[in-house]
């Protein structure tokens, strides 16, 4: 039983990890502002690996249906979105542009 | 000969880079798709590290690997440095360009809290162009001689420099 990747153990329990990872990503997807775009996709995103998730309890037809590498590799990526999320809430990018650039800025050729 | 254009991949590269310009209004100021098929996304200077994190930790976007960081000095230019970040997607095999502007004087974001191998790169930046990083853990000369004054690459160093050897 390996992943066969250095330095990533095998995960035991991959289904109940990601519910969990899931479920707090959505959670912290509320305190977005409904229209971002962000958040549409995202909430789109996690829910239809959510669904795959709580359908399929065979772990090697899971990591074929989600078509996205071994399971733990998910489970990183699933953290990974769940940081994300976090300093999305601080940075706010849903806003308009902060400042134009000048108008000669990204001419080119010059 | 000229490189046949696969419209497909073109198509595929401006549909991702509207996606990530209707993300992140807030920082993203153009997108261009060259004829090479290269996606560049042109940013603000305070949204740094939000996209390269963003770029990074995104599910539809796991871009892990930095592949460059380098400068461009354009010196007619109000802000005459663009910075140009390269990275890489092994999830989904596709590169992706990020550039923004500085000038002489004003700080940029370091991106090494994003990507540790921008730390190097961002010294050599530091180095011959003279573009400071705030928040860099350890920004000094790295490419020219010690008691060296000068950036090198700028437009107006000469090629032969100030010191005769």
């Amino acid at each position: 039983q390996t992943t066969g990747l250095v330095g990533l153990a095998v995960a035991e329990n991959p289904h109940e990890r990601l519910r969990i990872l899931y479920t707090k990503i959505l959670g912290v997807l509320q305190n977005i502002p409904k229209d971002a775009a962000y958040r549409k996709y995202t909430e789109q995103i996690v829910n239809e690996r959510f669904d795959l998730v709580k359908k399929e309890t065979d772990v090697q037809k899971l990591q074929d249906k989600l078509n996205s590498g071994q399971i733990e590799e998910v489970i990183l990526q699933a953290e990974s979105e769940l940081s994300l999320a976090r300093k999305m809430i601080q940075w706010k990018p849903w806003e308009p542009l902060v400042e134009e650039p000048p108008s000669n800025q990204w001419r080119w050729p010059i | 000969t000229v490189r046949p254009k696969n419209e497909a991949e073109h198509k595929q590269l401006c549909a991702f880079g509207e996606y990530v310009a209707e993300i992140l209004p807030k920082y993203i100021q153009q997108v261009q798709v060259t004829c090479l098929a290269e996606l560049e996304l042109l940013i603000h200077p305070d949204g740094i590290i939000p996209v390269l994190t963003f770029l990074r930790d995104h599910t539809n976007a796991q871009f892990k690997s930095l592949a460059d960081l380098t400068a461009v000095d354009v010196p007619s230019r109000q802000y005459r440095f663009e910075i140009v970040y390269n990275l890489l997607s092994l999830r989904f095999n596709s590169r992706i360009r990020v550039k923004t502007y500085t000038d002489e004087l004003t700080p940029v974001d370091s991106a090494v809290p994003v990507h540790q191998a921008a730390n190097w790169y961002e010294r050599e930046v530091w180095d011959m162009y003279g573009v400071f990083f705030a928040n860099h853990p350890d920004l000094r000369r790295i490419l020219t001689d010690y008691g060296f004054e000068g950036h090198p690459f700028r437009k107006d160093f000469p090629l032969s420099g100030y010191v005769e050897v």
